[in-house]
């Protein structure tokens, strides 16, 4: 069977909302049960989604939705290129480039906190883009090979060689999937300081493209992880959901840190155990 | 060909002179702009006539009288220049740079007298490969280009200081002269000529710097000089060696080969020299007070040429120091100072210095790149100065006409600046685009470093990927603010709208080029790659030969798509007009209006002002950049140490 | 298909309200009563909600407040004036500075009356919003 990746690559454009929508129906369930609710159906994220798109949107300025256009296409460009065969390093760039267009969007909006949760998610960036550098690049050396099909073909156990990387990746997924104590940048819970940081001034359907992109964001750790157990694919997968499972119960029993505490912990994070790992890597290759 | 280097050299030199003569503003631009067709001209005439070709060599065009050797004319020139120096800091009171510069003429002195300086063959004077064409290139368009904009700039410069006494002529006859210059520094092949060229371009720099004859400018003018003088009494030292050593001063020759062991003490000063010139650390200070020069000068000579004077002389080093200690010693201060100043960069509010310490990163990746020396490492280093060039070259203008019209650098005045200024921010953000934005530009460069030094064994691979990774990430936090400010919006009436249409046409013309041109750059990448950088790059290392970057149409076409999705993106928004109406923000409740302000207690109204963050509390800028200017130094020491034992 | 009865996100504004409604509005997202079930979910942010909910009577300093939220809530979008400060003014309704009930500002969807008022007519009042929403949402489509 030889299936040109740039299938996978489009079929992750269709499929990777489903599952990363399913994703967060699941979480806010689980969610839910660990308060001892019962919580919403399973495919309420797409109910809200699908309420978002019908609702108006009010227009803060004329260049926030075109940013987050840009935001939900170059995400959905990075999972393609991921999985279509383009350099998993490059990857990496792309990524951060999509994040940033979620900054910028929030960043031309004139509300204070829609402009603090801007910044904040600046310094997110900031706190996990070192470590998927050094993540994608570990793999690279490690396997051999530059792209994710030639990862999963790869006969090296990837992740036995890079535990410090692994561990190190449950820290930052934290910061990235917005997770307490990490979600500083914004929130899904009323309340809080920064009412709903850099989505505060977004409704209607530029809300409904933050989330979109959250989704493919979601897959694309999801992609990750598999990266670590290329020997047996839907074991990543298993391990992607105990490791979400273990954020869900991390995000309702923490409260959210300072960003020096972030951008500090992961930094000495990424050092100490990425920066380690890969130290290791080449000395004893 | 040997004609039209000659013409490229003396023609900008002759109009500097006659720059010198013209006191009236109408008739000065006329020149300029004359001159600047010209020179341009004849530096895409250069290109094409070197066509495909590989690297020649050549003499002068004429006979030398016999009675002028070329080192008699050598020594004239460096004598002119060291008692300019001399003079000029006896006026200031400074004595640092005479005992440098005097180093430098007792050196050329006892070669010249002593008359151990070696015949050289006329016939290798010149060296003109694919290298020297980029950097051709770039002098005669950009260089040019950037004449132009100072055009515009100085007057407004001079409208907007009036207390500064304009010395125009002097201003624009030392940018001639200083092309004059960087077209003899990038294409000579004899060391001594070289070194000419090199203090030529120093003291450039030092009298733009010192262009306002302020207290605090003058400080920052003898800065520069001093540390590239360090690096021209380097170089100085390093002919020396080579002399006694009966050692060549064939740039082509010395670096033909991995150096042997006796050659190491000189190139280890060559490396010195280079390392001040593009201001790596514990260098870099010097560039930073070179930003209080008019911006076109930043422009100029402290991001698109000068400073890539060294990082040229470096990649050509490359093949000589590669795999030695001194190269990977080499390697390490310029990603070290990438880490440093990116660091360092996050916590500086002045647009300019951002843009400096930007510029000092992208150096030490170019430095890091020439050190380890791989055709894929040559490759990248020759790309960056490329991108580089081109796009923060158009950075500084902006800015430059940025501050002009806000009277201001800070980059918190840049807020919503595409409702202010809705062109200059289109500019501005293809430049932003042409220095970072992926799958563009320099990001292309980082990925194909970040290839390289997979393949490096040892504990250096991994340093230099971690180095990488955070380097890279907090150029993304830099550029992001810078971002946030120019992307922002309010509503404005037609009063500032008015600001922009004072921008004079010089300064559109030449940022508009520029802009054109970081388009065009990367819609040519793949040829770029194919025909010219890539060959070159595999030139280097004789006896090479690997293909590089494969670059497909369609990653062609989402290069251009990224890089012109914010610009016109720009362009297209600033012209709504409709959604002031609507365009309340969120500010728990308060009444707010689209121009940025909101209702406060007993029916106030206040204006709202956001501003970045600059890290404080986590990263001391002044403490990092102290930190990094002693480990480098610790490094050049140990560079230098390693150099003269030659190991 | 209209996902809006599916998805009903409410900003909760407490006016001049003694806390009791507002304890009792907390309530209905606790265990025992959990309208996330329903998809509600407590934004904080006009921008985000559907359903604005307002205890607690309308005084002289908060008019502009209200009106403010209000008017950032994007369309479709109705309002709920939940307990008897709400809906008429309730015990403070002669005092100096009050106007009256959410109505003398809003056009008001619903009223949910009681002091407190209790979640389950809370949680009642706002699944009656949510059919006011529909019709909305038809009207304006």
């Amino acid at each position: 069977m030889n299936v040109n990746p740039v299938v996978y690559g489009v079929l992750f454009v269709f499929l990777a909302p489903v599952f990363g929508g399913l994703l967060a129906g699941m979480d806010r369930i689980i969610s839910a049960r660990m308060q001892s609710r019962v919580g919403p159906p399973l495919l309420q994220p797409f109910y809200d989604l699908g309420k978002l798109l019908q609702k108006n949107a009010r227009q803060v300025n004329p260049i926030a939705e075109p940013l987050l256009l840009g935001h939900v296409g170059f995400m959905a460009a990075t999972g393609a290129m991921l999985l279509g065969g383009t350099d998993l390093v490059f990857t990496a760039f792309v990524l951060a480039l999509a994040a940033l267009f979620l900054v910028l969007a929030a960043g031309s909006v004139n509300s204070p906190y829609s402009h603090a949760g801007a910044e904040r998610e600046l310094i997110v960036l900031l706190a996990s883009e070192p470590f998927f550098i050094l993540m994608l690049a570990a793999i690279c050396k490690v396997s051999g090979a530059s792209t994710f099909g030639g990862v999963l073909a790869s006969p090296v156990w990837v992740a036995w060689q890079l535990p410090g990387m692994l561990l190190a990746f449950s820290f930052v997924a934290t910061i990235k999937l917005r997770k307490s104590p990490f979600d500083i940048s914004t929130s899904h819970h009323a309340h809080q300081e920064l009412v709903s940081g850099l989505t505060s001034d977004m409704s209607g359907r530029l809300l409904a493209y933050v989330e979109m992109a959250h989704w493919y964001e979601s897959a694309i750790l999801a992609a990750f992880v598999v990266l670590f157990f290329n020997w047996a694919w839907p074991l990543g997968l298993g391990v992607f959901a105990v490791a979400y499972l273990l954020e869900i119960l991390v995000d309702n029993s923490t409260s959210r840190a300072k960003w020096q505490l972030v951008l500090r912990s992961s930094w000495a994070v990424t050092l100490l155990l990425s920066g380690g790992n890969v130290l290791a890597l080449f000395l004893l290759k | 060909m040997s004609s039209l280097i000659m013409f490229l050299v003396a023609f900008p030199l002759a109009a500097g002179a006659l720059l010198l003569a013209i006191k009236n503003g109408r008739l000065r631009n006329v020149v300029v702009v004359a001159a600047a067709v010209v020179v341009a001209s004849a530096s895409v005439a250069t290109a094409v006539t070197f066509g495909n070709g590989e690297a020649v060599f050549f003499g002068l065009p004429f006979d030398l009288p016999a009675s002028l050797t070329l080192g008699r004319l050598l020594l004239v020139a460096e004598l002119a220049i060291g008692a300019f120096v001399i003079v000029v800091s006896i006026q200031n009171r400074r004595i640092l740079a005479p005992l440098l510069v005097g180093g430098q003429i007792a050196i050329s002195l006892y070669l010249e007298i002593s008359g151990k300086l070696p015949e050289f063959d006329l016939s290798r004077l010149f060296w003109f490969d694919k290298l020297s064409m980029i950097m051709v290139l770039i002098i005669g368009i950009i260089g040019t280009l950037i004449c132009v904009h100072s055009l515009g700039y100085m007057r407004d410069y001079h409208r907007s200081n009036p207390l500064i006494k304009g010395r125009r002529t002097v201003f624009f006859a030392l940018l001639f002269i200083f092309l004059s210059a960087m077209f003899g520094l990038v294409t000579c092949n004899y060391l001594p000529a070289m070194l000419v060229f090199w203090e030529i371009t120093t003291l450039c720099s030092f009298l733009l710097i010192g262009y306002t004859r302020t207290k605090e400018t003058i400080g920052y003018a003898f800065d520069a000089l001093n540390m590239n003088m360090l690096g021209g009494l380097g170089f100085s030292l390093a002919i020396l060696l080579l002399v006694n050593g009966n050692q060549t001063l064939d740039l082509a020759e010395l670096t033909a080969h991995a150096a042997p062991a006796v050659l190491m003490p000189a190139l280890a000063l060559l490396c010195l020299a280079g390392l001040t010139k593009s201001a790596q650390m514990p260098f870099s200070s010097w560039l930073l007070g070179a930003m209080y020069a008019p911006s076109p000068t930043s422009a100029l000579l402290h991001s698109s040429t000068m400073v890539k004077a060294g990082v040229f002389l470096l990649l050509r080093l490359s093949p000589a120091i590669a795999g030695s200690n001194l190269g990977t010693l080499v390697a390490f201060t310029g990603m070290l100072t990438f880490l440093f100043v990116s660091l360092v960069a996050v916590t500086e509010q002045n647009t300019k210095k951002v843009l400096a310490y930007s510029t000092i990163g992208s150096l030490g990746l170019i430095v890091g790149c020439a050190g380890l020396g791989s055709p894929e490492l040559i490759w990248v280093g020759m790309m960056i100065i490329i991108f580089h060039a081109i796009a923060k070259g158009l950075l500084f203008l902006v800015v430059g006409t940025i501050e002009n019209r806000l009277y201001s650098k800070d980059m918190e005045n840049f807020d919503t600046l595409l409702s202010r200024l809705p062109k200059v921010s289109a500019l501005a953000l293809t430049g932003i685009a042409g220095m970072f934005i992926a799958p563009f530009g320099i990001v292309v460069a980082k990925w194909a470093a970040i290839r390289a030094f997979l393949e490096i064994p040892g504990w250096q691979g991994a340093a230099l990927l971690v180095i990488m990774a955070f380097g890279s990430s907090l150029t993304i936090f830099y550029w992001g603010k810078l971002l946030i400010k120019v992307l922002s919006m309010k509503c404005v009436d037609d009063a500032e709208l008015a600001i922009e249409k004072r921008v004079s046409r010089f300064e559109w013309l030449a940022e508009g080029t520029l802009a054109a041109g970081v388009v065009a750059v990367a819609a040519s990448l793949g040829v770029i790659s194919d025909k010219v950088v890539g060959p070159q790059a595999l030139a280097t290392f004789a006896g090479t030969s690997r293909a590089f970057l494969n670059i497909e149409p369609a990653m062609l076409v989402s290069m251009i798509v990224a890089v012109l999705f914010l610009p016109v993106l720009a362009v297209w928004a600033s012209r709504q007009r409709n959604w002031c109406d609507e365009a309340d923000f969120y500010a728990a409740g308060r009444t707010t209006s689209p121009d940025r302000t909101m209702g406060a207690a007993l029916g106030q109204t206040r204006s709202v002002t956001l501003r970045n963050y600059y890290l404080e509390g986590v990263v001391n800028g002044a403490l990092v950049f102290r930190a990094g200017t002693v480990i480098c130094g610790a490094i050049l020491v140990a560079l230098i140490a390693v150099g003269m034992v030659g190991r | 298909m209209s996902f809006f009865s599916k998805s009903p996100w409410i900003l909760h504004y407490d006016a001049s309200s003694c806390n009791g409604c507002d304890i009792e509005v907390l309530a209905c997202l606790t265990p025992l009563y959990d309208v996330e079930r329903f998809g509600v979910v407590n934004t904080g942010n006009p921008k985000h909600a559907d359903i604005l909910l307002i205890t607690g009577s309308v005084n002289e300093r908060n008019i502009e407040i209200i009106q403010n939220l209000y008017r950032q809530m994007p369309d479709p979008k109705v309002v709920v004036a939940v307990g008897a400060c709400a809906c008429s003014g309730g015990i403070f309704a002669r005092a100096y500075n009050i106007q009256g009930g959410v109505d003398k500002v809003l056009p008001v969807d619903v009223y949910v009356p009681g002091c407190a008022a209790r979640p389950e007519s809370i949680i009642d009042g706002v699944v009656q919003g949510i059919s006011a929403l529909e019709e909305k949402r038809k009207i304006s489509a």
